[in-house]
């Protein structure tokens, strides 16, 4: 039996291997584009027919048309040499599109930056590099984005006296044209060396020895980048964990001062968000003494700072002398000194759209003097004094102006103790409105009803707002 | 603070809940509204319902997303009363420390106070217990100071404890926030989708009546159409059907018409066929009076006078009928055509003669030529012979004197036959001239009298047939009964139906046998008296023969006798022999006849001319002609050799006379010295 059985089964086992060989070179053949020679060549192997055959059976995918064009295979190699040798600017747009699909993403920028435009291959860079892609937060634009978080990553990873501020300077000439906004979530602190606490014994003796900067400075970059319109600023540290200090939440002077000089030489800038930076009186007034008669900024968002009252003068000047359309102060301790002093340059000027006040501590005062100065003004449509500890008066001065006004269209006076004084105040100046499209009257103790009637007025205002618009459009 | 952190929220969830109620209170409120003016008009209703759907819309994204700014509303005041809070628990900390510092400041001035009372202190005692004095002051300053930190440390920590609170209620709100948010997104969706569901049945229904408006419509207008194309067809359909009536109408009278004129046709085709037929008849008769007339004619053309006679008499008689006129000229054409031909005949046949003459003439001639060449040769030969080579000359074998006694011969048995070709040609002329008298003579015969033909027949070939064995010339009368003896005897051989010939005349069957007896023989028509003559000149042949073996049997006369009365002309059982040896002899003569002609030429053209004009060609045979050219080859060496000899003759010639000018001039030169000499 042994005799009978041992050639059978080396003949099944032999078919067995043949099998696998077969599975095992036909994945290759299948997923070998780059091969010049046609399969066929390969296929035929020298023990015999069988094999060739049944390659060419079991390969559902070999065509013909696997055989790849000349100008394919030409394509393909510029792509393989693109960083000795680019060719992209002669090349029609389908070949630039192949070409993008199949450039490698680590090529170094300064070959492919200026060169290759907006498409493909920065989407393929950018999904390579993160995760999460939202390409509508950048004006749809990969190449955009792929720069601007480039420059945010290097920004935010900078260590001051660590990294040399040549690798971000160097990184200029190739993001200048596409960064339009640099949204900067952390700025480091210099390294704490670890003899610090002896070195503070003689810190009275060596007071400048410390380190040159306290972060990131960024008179070296904000003038080069020509293109700029936004910045995102926040002093602080992410994950600091147990290495929490203070100071790793706080914009120090010497950051003032350079960011204050950095901004005036970015002409391009529209708007300056710096928020939760620990920004006192004495730094907003050199923030904006240096931001007075800015060319382009139009928002201005120092929201969740500390400024007080001398700040806020400080921003009733630059109201009055700049071209702001948006100013968010929210969560700051503007007084009512520094709400007289905006509602001064509120009732001059003649550009601000929005104002946002909330969480302050403007009371009836500054309330006061904000609505004398809304019967002045002409141009404000929202108007947020949430939080701000105003009462009645406030809102009978507000009234007034709502009444002769038809301008505001969105005001909040939510967590206010306003009364049922001021509510009727209110009520009475609503039913003569028709612009306000919005009132947000939540935790005022006013009456339910004079709320309810209010509602009412709002939404009819915004129904024949929404008839406005859509006679407009069909007007158009 | 609780109560504070929960006001809000309170306040906020009722507000929540009613706003909803408010809402739907609303939209109950305009429901009547809307189904009065349902009652109103649909149109309104279906308005109505695209402007309220937006508004639930509108209001549920107003109520959600004051669902979810409540909370940051809420924590706006928890802030703001915090800070509240906060001030005032600064401002009263500050009182706190102030009236702290100040009383501890009494506290150190009692204190220093102290210690400056103490330096005026002499004793001990008193120092001790100013000392002690002034450390339960000291005591009780640090005790308050400690009182005061740790109230400050209690605040503090009831601050973190506040703080970490805070952060978790936070916490939570966020939570909540996001919860809602999520609620509005869900909601939103909803209310969306089922917008978009109800614009789509909306949609879907318009589009439902639009659709079936159209498609009544479309039925209306296409049973409309129908209608109009059906009618159309009905009247389509009876206008061909009258046409189709028309067409039929049209069609059997056409046919009418046709077969009318066909059947008209027809008649006249008959009556047409009838007459070609009734022609046909009448050509046929015509032809047989042609033949009748020809037959006529050569028994009128027998005798002259009467032929014109009854020419006259037919002239006279039928001046109308055109056939016989028309018989006759063609008699005449043809008659003359005949004559024609034999001229021709005659001329060819003295042609012939003429060649002959002239080619003997040619040929003796030519001869004579021949032979003085040869003999010239042949004196050249024997000159060459015997001067030259100095050998005694034979005359070689003459060929000429056999050839041309073989020649004279051959003339002379050439002559018979031209002889007996001229005897033929003369017997033939003569026998023409006969046969032109005969048939004259049978015309005659005829026109004068058509009932003694067979009575006066037996008397008149006799005596015809014996004058005819004298003169070698035939009676026409002998002639035809010798002829119809033939047919009766080899009328077998003939294929003809008998049938076609009964419908005939008997004379017309005569001829009409004869003509096929004779084509079937081969026999022109010239040489029947030739036939008639030989087959009499057998009989009497026959018959010596007969005589002579009579003669030797004694008793062949009897028979003879006996045959001859029956048959005067020859006996029928002989006809076939005697016809046959005549065809030999016939066919002989006139093979010789055909050859005549060419004999001359072609008995030249033989083997043995062409011998004997090349014996006379080589009387000189090769190995003469090659001991000719040596020796004229050495004979133009002798001439050169003669010429050469000439020329140095006349050298010489010149030589001898200088040679004698010269020995003229020495002997006068010497003649007058030797004169000098002899003077002196």
């Amino acid at each position: 039996m042994q005799s009978v059985a041992s050639p059978w089964k080396r003949m099944q086992y032999r078919a067995a291997h043949h099998r696998r060989t077969v599975e095992v070179i036909c994945p290759t053949i299948a997923t070998m584009p780059k091969s010049y020679y046609p399969p066929e060549s390969n296929l035929k192997a020298p023990d015999g027919m069988r094999k060739t055959r049944t390659i060419i059976a079991e390969d559902p995918h070999w065509t013909l048309a696997l055989v790849p064009r000349l100008s394919n295979l030409c394509l393909q190699s510029i792509a393989s040499n693109f960083e000795e040798n680019p060719i992209f600017e002669q090349l029609t747009p389908s070949q630039r599109r192949f070409i993008q699909e199949r450039l490698s993403p680590s090529l170094p920028l300064h070959i492919t930056a200026n060169l290759i435009s907006d498409g493909i291959y920065w989407k393929r860079c950018c999904e390579l590099r993160w995760d999460l892609c939202d390409v509508s937060l950048y004006g749809h634009s990969w190449k955009r984005m792929f720069f601007e978080r480039c420059l945010e990553n290097m920004i935010e990873l900078f260590i001051p006296d660590v990294t040399e501020p040549k690798t971000i300077l160097d990184m200029v000439p190739h993001c200048r044209n596409y960064v339009k906004r640099l949204d900067i979530c952390q700025l480091l602190t210099p390294v704490k060396e670890p003899q610090r606490a002896e070195e503070e014994e003689l810190a009275s003796e060596h007071e400048y020895e410390g380190p040159s900067v306290d972060h990131f400075d960024f008179g070296i970059l904000l003038d080069k980048l020509t293109s700029l319109e936004e910045l995102h600023l926040v002093y602080r540290v992410k994950h600091c964990g147990m290495n929490f200090e203070w100071k790793m939440f706080e914009m120090t002077d010497r950051d003032c001062e350079s960011l204050a000089k950095a901004l005036m030489s970015c002409k391009t800038l529209k708007l300056l968000r710096l928020h939760q930076s620990h920004i006192e009186d004495n730094k907003c007034r050199l923030l904006v003494k240096h931001l007075l008669d800015h060319p382009s900024l139009k928002v201005l968002d120092f929201s969740h700072n500390l400024i007080g009252d001398r700040g806020a003068r400080g921003i009733g000047k630059l109201l009055s002398r700049g071209n702001l359309e948006v100013l968010n102060l929210c969560d700051n301790v503007i007084r009512d000194h520094g709400a007289k002093a905006i509602a001064h340059a509120l009732s001059k000027n003649s550009t601000l759209l929005s104002l946002n006040l909330r969480l302050n501590r403007v009371r009836d005062e500054g309330g006061q003097a904000i609505g004398e100065a809304l019967l002045k003004n002409n141009t404000l449509c929202h108007l947020h004094l949430g939080g701000n500890e105003v009462t009645a008066p406030t809102a009978v001065a507000l009234s007034e102006a709502l009444a002769q006004k038809n301008i505001l269209k969105s005001i909040n006076l939510s967590c206010n103790n306003l009364g049922e004084a001021g509510g009727k105040a209110l009520q009475g100046a609503m039913s003569l409105n028709t612009s306000v499209t919005e009132c947000d009257l939540r935790l005022t103790e006013v009456d339910e009803q004079i709320v309810a009637f209010i509602n009412q007025v709002v939404w009819t205002n915004e129904s024949l707002e929404e008839e406005r618009r859509a006679r407009e459009k069909t007007d158009k | 603070m609780e109560e504070v952190d929960m006001d809000p929220e309170k306040a906020s969830e009722p507000e929540n809940v009613e706003v909803k109620s408010r809402v739907f209170t609303l939209e109950d409120d305009k429901d009547p509204g809307v189904e009065l003016s349902g009652e109103m008009s649909e149109k309104r209703l279906q308005e109505r319902e695209k402007q309220i759907s937006p508004r639930r819309i509108t209001n549920l994204q107003r109520h959600l997303t004051t669902l979810v700014t409540n909370i940051q509303t809420a924590a706006d005041a928890r802030e703001s009363m915090r800070r509240k809070e906060l001030e005032e628990a600064r401002k009263m900390r500050l009182e706190l420390l102030e009236n702290d510092m100040k009383s501890s400041q009494e506290k150190f001035e009692e204190i220093t106070r102290g210690w400056s009372l103490t330096k005026e202190k002499v004793s001990a005692q008193e120092l001790q217990e100013a000392l002690n004095n002034q450390q339960l002051l000291l005591t009780s300053l640090l005790e308050d100071k400690k009182k005061v930190i740790d109230e400050l440390q209690q605040e503090l920590k009831l601050g973190d404890d506040h703080f970490v609170k805070d952060l978790k209620k936070q916490a939570e709100e966020r939570d909540l926030m996001l919860e809602r948010m999520e609620d509005q997104i869900k909601t939103l969706t909803k209310a969306y989708r089922e917008e978009l569901a109800q614009t789509q049945s909306v949609n879907q229904r318009e589009t439902k009546d639009l659709l079936t408006n159209d498609t009544s419509d479309w039925e209306q207008r296409m049973k409309k159409l129908w209608d109009t194309e059906q009618a159309r067809l009905a009247q389509r359909r009876k206008t061909v059907e009258e046409y189709e009536a028309k067409i039929h109408s049209l069609i059997f009278e056409t046919m009418d018409k046709q077969t009318a004129t066909k059947i008209e046709q027809n008649a006249k085709l008959q009556v047409l066929e009838r007459e070609h037929q009734k022609t046909l008849a009448s050509i046929i008769v015509v032809r047989l009076n042609q033949i009748k007339e020809k037959h006529e004619l050569e028994v009128l053309t027998s005798s002259r006078v009467d032929s014109l006679q009854t020419e006259k008499k037919n002239a006279v008689a039928k001046p109308n009928n055109q056939p016989r006129k028309t018989s006759q000229s063609l008699s005449k054409d043809y008659k003359q055509s005949v004559q024609q031909y034999e001229r021709l005949q005659k001329k060819l046949k003295q042609i012939v003669v003429a060649d002959a003459r002239t080619f003997e003439e040619m040929w003796a001639t030519v001869e004579a030529e021949v032979r003085q060449l040869a003999e010239r040769a042949l004196e050249i030969d024997s000159l060459i012979c015997r001067q030259h080579f100095g050998v005694a000359w034979e005359r070689p074998p003459m060929p000429l004197a056999a050839s041309s006694s073989s020649f004279h011969t051959e003339r002379q048995t050439h002559r018979p036959a031209r002889r007996a070709v001229s005897q033929l040609y003369h017997t033939e002329q003569s026998l023409q001239r006969s046969s032109q008298r005969t048939t004259m003579g049978v015309d005659a015969e005829t026109e004068s009298a058509d009932v003694d033909h067979a009575s006066m027949g037996g008397t008149a070939t006799q005596s015809e047939g014996d004058a005819e064995l004298e003169d070698g010339t035939l009676t026409l009368e002998t002639v035809t009964k010798v002829m119809e003896l033939l047919w009766e005897e080899v009328g077998f051989l003939m294929e003809d139906d008998p049938t076609l010939l009964a419908s005939l005349e008997k004379e017309e069957q005569t001829a009409i046998k004869l003509g096929s007896l004779l084509f079937s023989f081969g026999i022109e028509e010239e040489d029947l008296p030739k036939l008639a003559h030989f087959l009499l000149k057998y009989r009497q042949q026959q018959s010596e023969q007969t005589e002579r073996v009579c003669d030797e049997t004694g008793e062949s006369s009897d028979q003879a006798a006996a045959f001859d009365p029956t048959s005067d002309l020859i006996h029928p059982n002989h006809v076939l022999p005697a016809l046959k040896s005549f065809l030999n002899q016939y066919m002989k003569s006139r093979q010789n006849s055909c050859q005549s002609s060419v004999v001359h030429t072609e008995g030249r053209g033989s083997s043995e001319d062409k011998a004997y004009w090349e014996s006379l060609g080589n009387v000189i045979p090769d190995s003469k002609v090659q001991l000719w050219e040596e020796a004229e080859k050495t004979l133009t060496q002798y001439i050169v050799i003669l010429t050469d000899i000439c020329a140095l003759d006349t050298e010489t010639d010149s030589l001898r006379q200088q040679n004698a000018e010269l020995r003229m001039l020495l002997q006068q030169s010497l003649n007058p010295q030797v004169c000098h000499v002899t003077h002196q």
